[in-house]
């Protein structure tokens, strides 16, 4: 697991060290903090980054706005952003509107208020609402990572990672070449989210990312996986594997 | 009514004047006054016959033509024997009148014999065939009428009919039998001293003698009609008697007195034709007063359509004016109502601005006194500081900074407050998740609790999606929380909860074990835009304005607010807030 990169773009420097402070108590990843609009968007397309949080006011001038709505023209390395804002003026509101503010943080914040702000921005950039706040569910799942919240803290898996999901009820072991923990999410979900190419369900309990197969032992069937973990599949799911295996 | 007869005697180489002074108009007149007292009686029996009264009033005032017309109609209407013979006998008489002889006969003889007065309409037929000159028939029903005299009521119109019978045997030449009936009638005329019919008796007499040659009985005849025409005023008669005592004077060759007689005539003669003139004249100053008159009501036909047209002209005119009136009261009250408004409005913006103001005291006096304080304190902590004395320090900044935070809340309040009422309120009602809403707060009061020892709990389910504007929802909640600590004795305890009616709303109630408060003051807590009530356990900062704020932020995101308290033991502040229901 690995911790969040968060860009900070902020003008006043008490303001972004106290963020920062907070951020890092709470096991975020401050991978930098812009004082410009200019230096920010050159961190922004530099750094590996997961989510902004951005001033609207920099240097007296709405630049965050500015910002938010250029990172907005590319769709593809757009990432989740939270607005921060003392001003609760309504025309500064309605600008930064038109640029999908995944979230709003007004000031003066507390840590808790910032941590929700950006997990409702991750919730509402991957459109998957109400996950964190849910005692059922804690993870959202991007392209490349897995988003889990554990306890207060928020934590990133890379998906290619991934070599198998064990799922059990509403629980799920992510087993990665480094780790093994437990998330809660429904078997649906993940099925419906994970990409479909790389991911296949071998069995009732089992999703196999494909790409760490080394081995399947048809008339045991058993799987044999990167880093010697063994996953039987199923006669209902016995045909997937063999279209499979002549793909490969 | 003259005939004047000439008779060429060979003889006597005379010239006789037969003055038939016609007994007829005089006859009818003497008829009348008996005939009519009797109609009358009929006619008041029958006064519900139509037409008969009518007939019988143009009847007495000799319009013939009308008495026709309405003896016509009367005719067709009843069917009474003695109506009908009334009827007949008044066209009788209008055919009479009008010498329409042979329709009058035919009218008299359509009456039975049962009428009333049939002695009279055989005494009027006995007229017409005697006009007609047949003597005989005339005498025929004359002398019946004679026979039953009885029906005849006056002497006159006996002597009449005698004298009739005798012109009837006069002019058929039986002369002694005409002398005799002349005589008797004459002698019944003279009994009633009626002039007219007597002169003409006479003058018959005469002629009846001097017809004989026997002039010395005629002449004296003559002389006497002679003498009582000078009495009366009818100028035909004395016309007659002076031309008969002319052509007598002629006859006996006396022609001094005949030409005197004959110019006495003329005279009588000039009076009549002067009285025909003056009749002309009086008919064509008739007619002229006529075509006056003509003009006078063409005039006055001009002048009424001048009036009409007037008329019209002045109803128009009303009309407008009425209209001009209603339009201009329709306007006026417009305006008087819009004035009204206005004035309502004045009012109201009056009362406000007066709100206004109170506030911006209350406000300002609450941040001077809470900065003095602070100004004080500082010197306070700059002395300590000198003197090194750590626990004083470490008290006064506690107490600085709940200064600092309650006048923070008031500026934030006020700013939110001023945002709201300039409709700048950013608003954006999403899901929003309560418990977490009210973690991020608590995060805030966490120092604020532990200063008064009080006990919070929250206890709302996670997950418990309302719909809310996040930010203005943290306003309400940090309002009522920071009354709820205001109002909260040392070491009570703050529980916030949700009670879930399974309506469409979540009531978040956040509850103290506070000082709590009365009903009054519940209620105008709770009373629409009562700003700046006058609290009791009123200690720190309080305007009102918290409460009014979250009450109208409330309203705002489609909520209810109620309060419900009981004194010394606490207060429950009520927010219901429309659940979320997620589409998946």
């Amino acid at each position: 697991m690995d911790k969040i990169n968060i860009l900070i773009i902020e003008d006043t420097p008490e303001e972004a060290t106290a963020l920062q402070e907070v951020l890092e108590e709470n096991n975020y990843n401050v991978v930098g903090i812009a004082n410009t609009y200019q230096e920010a968007l050159s961190l922004f397309y530099k750094l590996p980054i997961d989510i902004v949080i951005i001033d609207v006011f920099l240097d007296g001038n709405p630049d965050g706005i500015t910002f938010a709505e250029t990172i907005s023209t590319i769709p593809d390395t757009l990432k989740p952003f939270v607005f921060l804002t003392s001003s609760i003026d309504r025309q500064i509101f309605e600008r930064a509107k038109l640029t999908k503010p995944y979230s709003f943080l007004l000031k003066p914040f507390n840590g808790l208020e910032t941590l929700y702000a950006i997990e409702m921005a991750l919730e509402k950039f991957y459109d998957q609402s109400n996950v964190f706040i849910n005692d059922h569910q804690d993870t959202i799942i991007s392209e490349c990572y897995l988003f889990i919240k554990k306890k207060n803290a928020l934590n990133k898996v890379k998906i290619s990672d991934i070599i198998y999901i064990d799922v059990e009820d509403r629980y799920c072991n992510i087993i990665t070449k480094q780790e093994k923990f437990v998330i809660q999410i429904s078997l649906g979900k993940i099925k419906e989210l994970l990409c479909s190419k790389t991911f296949v369900q071998t069995h009732r309990k089992y999703i196999v990312n494909t790409n760490t197969i080394e081995k399947i032992i048809l008339e045991d069937n058993l799987l044999i996986l990167e880093g010697n973990h063994q996953v039987t599949f199923s006669g209902k799911y016995k045909e997937t594997i063999k279209s499979f295996t002549i793909l490969k | 009514m003259i005939k004047k007869i000439e008779i060429n005697n060979i003889n006597l180489n005379k010239l006789k004047f037969f003055c038939f002074l016609f007994l007829f108009n005089l006859n009818s007149f003497a008829q009348m006054n008996g005939i009519n007292q009797e109609i009358k009686n009929v006619i008041k029996k029958n006064k519900k016959v139509d037409y008969l009264e009518k007939t019988y009033e143009f009847y007495k005032l000799n319009k013939w033509d009308s008495t026709l017309l309405y003896s016509g109609k009367l005719l067709n209407v009843t069917k009474r024997k003695d109506l009908l013979d009334l009827a007949h006998y008044f066209r009788g008489k209008s055919f009479l009148g009008k010498k329409i002889f042979n329709e009058s006969l035919k009218e008299y003889n359509l009456i039975s014999q049962e009428f009333y007065f049939y002695s009279y309409v055989q005494c009027s037929i006995g007229e017409i065939f005697l006009n007609q000159k047949e003597y005989k028939k005339a005498l025929k029903h004359f002398t019946s009428v004679a026979k039953n005299d009885k029906t005849l009521s006056s002497k006159l119109e006996k002597s009449v009919l005698l004298h009739n019978i005798g012109l009837c045997y006069f002019h058929l030449k039986e002369f002694e039998k005409a002398e005799n009936y002349l005589l008797k009638g004459t002698a019944l005329q003279k009994k009633e001293n009626d002039t007219l019919l007597l002169i003409s008796s006479y003058m018959d007499m005469a002629n009846l003698y001097y017809e004989q040659y026997k002039d010395n009985q005629a002449i004296p005849y003559f002389q006497k009609a002679y003498a009582l025409s000078k009495k009366i005023k009818n100028f035909e008669i004395k016309q007659n008697a002076a031309l008969n005592m002319a052509v007598v004077e002629e006859n006996r060759k006396d022609l001094t007195k005949a030409m005197l007689y004959r110019k006495e005539y003329d005279t009588w003669k000039d009076s009549v034709n002067n009285q025909n003139k003056i009749w002309a004249v009086a008919e064509t100053e008739k007619k002229y007063a006529i075509s006056q008159k003509q003009k006078e009501i063409q005039l006055l036909e001009s002048e009424n359509k001048v009036k009409v047209s007037q008329r019209n002209g002045f109803v128009a005119s009303s009309i407008l004016f009425l209209l001009l009136f209603g339009t201009a009261f329709y306007f006026y009250n417009q305006k008087s109502k819009t004035n009204k408004i206005i004035e309502a409005q004045k009012e109201d913006l009056d009362a406000l601005n007066a709100t206004k103001d109170k506030l911006f005291s209350i406000v300002s006096h609450d941040l001077r006194s809470s900065v003095n304080m602070l100004k004080v304190t500082n010197t306070k902590l700059l002395k300590d500081i000198a003197n090194r004395d750590y626990d004083a320090l470490d008290k006064i900044v506690h107490k600085n900074a709940a200064i600092t935070n309650s006048t923070f809340n008031l500026l934030e309040n006020l700013l939110h407050w001023a945002t709201l009422q300039t409709q700048q309120l950013y608003f954006h009602i999403e899901s929003v998740d309560l418990y977490s809403v009210i973690q991020q707060i608590e995060y805030n009061y966490k120092p604020l609790f532990e200063n008064k020892n009080l006990v919070f709990t929250n206890t709302i389910p996670k997950a418990t999606l309302a719909l809310a504007d996040l930010n203005s929802l943290k306003i309400i909640l940090r309002n009522l929380l920071d009354n709820a600590i205001k109002f909260s004795n040392e070491n009570g305890t703050i529980s916030v909860y949700i009670d879930d009616k399974n309506d469409a709303f979540y009531y978040l109630i956040i509850e103290d074990t506070g000082i709590g408060m009365d009903e009054e003051t519940r209620t105008n807590l709770l009373k629409e835009g009562n700003l700046l009530n006058k609290k009791k356990n009123q200690k720190g900062i309080g305007t009102g304005l918290g409460l009014q704020l979250c009450k109208s932020m409330i309203q705002k995101n489609n909520g209810i607010f109620t309060i419900e308290s009981i004194e010394n033991s606490g207060t429950k502040m009520i927010i219901g807030l429309p659940k979320y229901k997620s589409n998946g």
